[in-house]
């Protein structure tokens, strides 16, 4: 065991309480200023209209916070759930958590959903979720203790400053030998010193003898969780089977486990090999649909992109089993052992890299204009390290590579760094200046919102130009997938609660390539399910992998097949099979609906909300150059004859830039109106009374928001 | 011979991914398909061979992020 130095600042000693139905109906409560620890109770109406997960998630947040607190003010909260089915052990997919705060980077609500131990390890302690207010003196660790029931609020001094070592350092101390029983949250330095911190989430690999960890990454919650000073949330247990959650039907879950995880099991290794390879096998099929970002966002395909796609990444993976959850037959968390970094602290010697997955490959890769897998691999383990969203990460810096490029900012600004698209050692430099705050690094980390703001007013860049290619929508750094050529994920992407991240709407193919959906109507209708039902998996602890990334043999002959309607049946068997309460596919849309709704009101109470904040960077939507307009100029010229009867003749790229730019704007307005309808909102996207009521958020809190912005 | 999925079916000389998913009924609906453990994306079916003996997986691409 490592010996450390502690100070107990408080102790809550405990009777814990099992898990019933899915559920322990207490929350834990921990206030960093006030240095207290209380137990509080889910009331029953509570529990119906906010499922779990994100739900009690923001429903703990609201009543933190009010309408002018800012990321920073102690009311803040970092809330942690996971839900009614997570840790359950035999159903694929099923040991999620999902985090909450308001973002340093939108100012507004932002979640984000992670694997690890964490979340099942906290409810099987006796509490559905987790609420940190207030600041602490920094050093402070919160260690809950399932097993010798006993919660403390701890001070140690001299931890290791990163999130790699940090992990480490703490399951030896609180394991007691037995280390898969220790979960560690922790962010890094790049978390305090930047806005785009993210929360690492440990388990521990017994096969390999190491921690590994998922992050919570966007949004900054790992910024929130920094200025809080806490270095670590620390859970233990250790018994875990299907019985732990006491579920209501134990013959009805293991019957239906047993189906998805026996499908899984026969299916992944034909389809995308999702356990061999996890999510790399979407870096070639991107590429080929012109969909993987390249340069900022400007181009869809890049011949390098065989260098960092599957075929690279099948060989450097470690073989072995990769579930970030127990009995996982997804198993996506691969991980490259032995790497050996040539920058930074860990330079020359030999890490494990938990990554990458497909976004890092995006974002960190092909948008920089980088196609070696080991620079890939580098900046994945630093940003991991240090606390940092690769996903902001790489969309921050082709931000600025490109900007670099056209000259709107120079070696003057960078500190002397050529920031050219592909400069490897200098986007390694960048990632170790934004975890340090200093130099150009301290810009950059502000997120690309901010460096708008910086570039224009400091550094005398058109704010035009920038507001066209920087990939932020709300605050928020774009995903890893190019829009421009549908309408539907420009809507899955701009209408998304928190900013542009796909795990709110992915509609790319069935839009684009499949064409399922060619009315706005049916744009609308998809924008309705989807992000309803992806909502669900975040209210329940669940993984949405297991649901449509393998998909039935016989899928095709459903009469919905985007909606693989074969297991959402399943999803709605799982949730009645341990909680008691029936339900049916409908009733999932219904139980998202009224939390989603409650989200989107929680943004109109932090002053966002609105129509005028679903928009997007002309980039996601259309080609901003000429240069790129020429790259595609086929598709862009048809469209503008056929689509829009507009006569080209003799006219230049320029004009027809500005003619496309008219049209796509407009498109992008009309599949606002016709989601906002369908979502039952006002024309300026706010839920209407009538659908506030019907889904049962009508508390007076909610009604009040309404009318102070209109809506009676 | 080649194996679709479950199904065994003639080969013929000249055989591409296009004119295979032409043959079946619902080949349409395939953005990618798995040839002898390589994926092929739609924009280059009718480019990329079939080989006599080659094992096919139909992959429904419905998913992703």
């Amino acid at each position: 065991m490592t010996t450390m130095k502690t100070t107990t600042l408080k102790t809550l000693a405990y009777q814990r309480r099992d898990v019933d139905k899915g559920y322990t109906n207490q929350y834990l409560d921990v206030d960093l200023s006030a240095g207290t620890i209380s137990v509080g109770t889910v009331e029953e109406k509570i529990k119906k209209t906010f499922i779990g997960g994100k739900g009690f998630d923001l429903w703990l947040l609201w009543d933190a916070v009010k309408g002018e607190n800012k990321w920073d003010d102690p009311r803040n909260a970092v809330c942690i759930s996971s839900g009614p089915m997570g840790g359950t052990p035999a159903y694929p997919g099923s040991g999620k958590s999902i985090v909450t705060s308001i973002s340093p980077l939108t100012g507004s609500v932002i979640d984000s959903n992670v694997g690890g131990y964490f979340g099942p390890y906290l409810k099987f302690s006796g509490f559905d979720a987790l609420r940190i207010t207030g600041k602490a003196q920094g050093d402070t660790v919160v260690v809950i203790d399932g097993i010798e029931e006993k919660i403390e609020i701890l001070q140690i001094p001299g931890l290791p400053e990163d999130a790699y070592a940090l992990s480490d350092v703490l399951t030896d101390h609180f394991s007691q030998g037995k280390k898969v029983g220790i979960s560690v949250i922790s962010a890094g330095p790049g978390a305090a010193n930047t806005r785009i911190g993210c929360l690492n989430f440990s388990w521990y690999d017994n096969a390999r003898k190491r921690v590994r960890y998922k992050q919570a990454g966007r949004g900054g919650i790992g910024t929130v969780f920094a200025d809080k000073g806490i270095r670590a949330v620390v859970a233990r247990w250790e018994q875990v089977s299907l019985k732990t959650n006491n579920p209501a039907d134990l013959e009805a879950l293991k019957a239906v486990a047993r189906c998805h995880s026996r499908e899984i099991v026969e299916l992944d290794p034909k389809q995308n090999e999702m356990a061999r390879l996890g999510t790399v096998h979407l870096v070639p099929i991107m590429n080929d649909f012109d969909l993987l970002p390249t340069h900022n966002f400007q181009y869809g395909s890049h011949p390098g992109a065989s260098l960092i796609g599957r075929e690279a990444f099948e060989k450097l993976f470690d073989p072995g089993y990769d579930g970030c959850w127990k009995g996982c037959t997804v198993a996506c968390a691969h991980g490259v052992k032995d790497f050996v970094p040539y920058t930074g602290k860990y330079k020359g010697k030999k890490v494990f890299v938990d990554g990458p997955e497909y976004e890092t490959i995006a974002g960190c890769g092909s948008n920089l204009g980088i196609f070696d897998p080991f620079t890939i691999l580098e900046i994945n383990f630093y940003c991991d390290a240090y606390g940092l969203d690769t996903i902001s990460v790489g969309t921050g810096i082709a931000f600025v590579m490109e900007c670099f490029e056209r000259g709107l900012i120079n070696t003057n600004h960078t500190g002397g760094m050529d920031l050219s698209f592909g400069n490897r050692v200098n986007a390694l430099e960048l990632v170790h200046q934004m975890a340090a705050g200093k130099g150009f690094g301290a810009i950059a980390g502000q997120g690309i919102r901010r460096m708008k703001g910086i570039f224009a007013d400091q550094f005398g860049a058109d704010p035009a130009m920038l507001q066209d290619i920087g990939m932020e929508s709300k605050g928020l750094e774009f995903s890893e997938y190019m829009t421009k050529e549908s309408l539907a994920q420009q809507g899955g992407y701009g209408l998304a609660l928190k900013g542009p991240q796909h795990d709110e709407a992915w509609l790319i193919f069935l839009d684009m390539v499949h064409n399922f959906m060619p009315t706005f109507e049916q744009k609308a209708e998809a924008l309705h399910w989807f992000p309803m039902f992806r909502t669900w998996f975040g209210l329940c602890g669940l993984c949405k992998l297991p649901w449509n990334d393998i998909v039935p043999e016989d899928n095709k002959d459903t009469l919905e097949p985007a909606k693989v309607m074969k297991h959402v049946n399943w999803y709605a068997d799982y949730y009645t099979a341990v909680t008691g309460n029936p339900a049916t596919p409908e009733d999932l849309i219904t139980m998202s609906e009224a939390v989603y709704n409650f989200q989107r009101i929680f943004n109109l109470k932090m002053g966002y909300g609105t129509r005028d904040h679903d928009t997007l960077p002309y980039r996601a939507v259309g080609p901003v150059t000429v240069e790129e307009y020429e790259s595609r100029q086929d598709r862009y010229d048809t469209e503008l004859k056929e689509k829009y009867s507009i006569d080209i003749t003799g006219k230049d790229t320029a004009w027809k830039v500005a003619a496309l730019r008219k049209r796509r704007e407009a498109q992008y307005e009309t599949l606002k109106d016709a989601v906002y309808e369908r979502r039952g909102w006002t024309a300026d996207g706010i839920p209407t009374v009538a659908t506030v009521k019907r889904l049962g958020i009508d508390f007076p809190e909610v009604m009040a928001v309404l009318a102070k912005n209109g809506v009676k | 011979m080649i194996t679709v999925g479950d199904q065994e079916l003639p080969w013929q000389e000249g055989l591409t991914v296009a004119t295979l998913l032409a043959r079946l009924k619902d080949g349409h609906i395939y953005a990618v398909v798995k040839l002898d453990g390589r994926l092929v994306s739609r924009p280059h079916f009718n480019i990329t061979p079939v080989p006599d003996g080659a094992r096919v997986t139909l992959i429904p691409m419905i998913a992703g992020g």
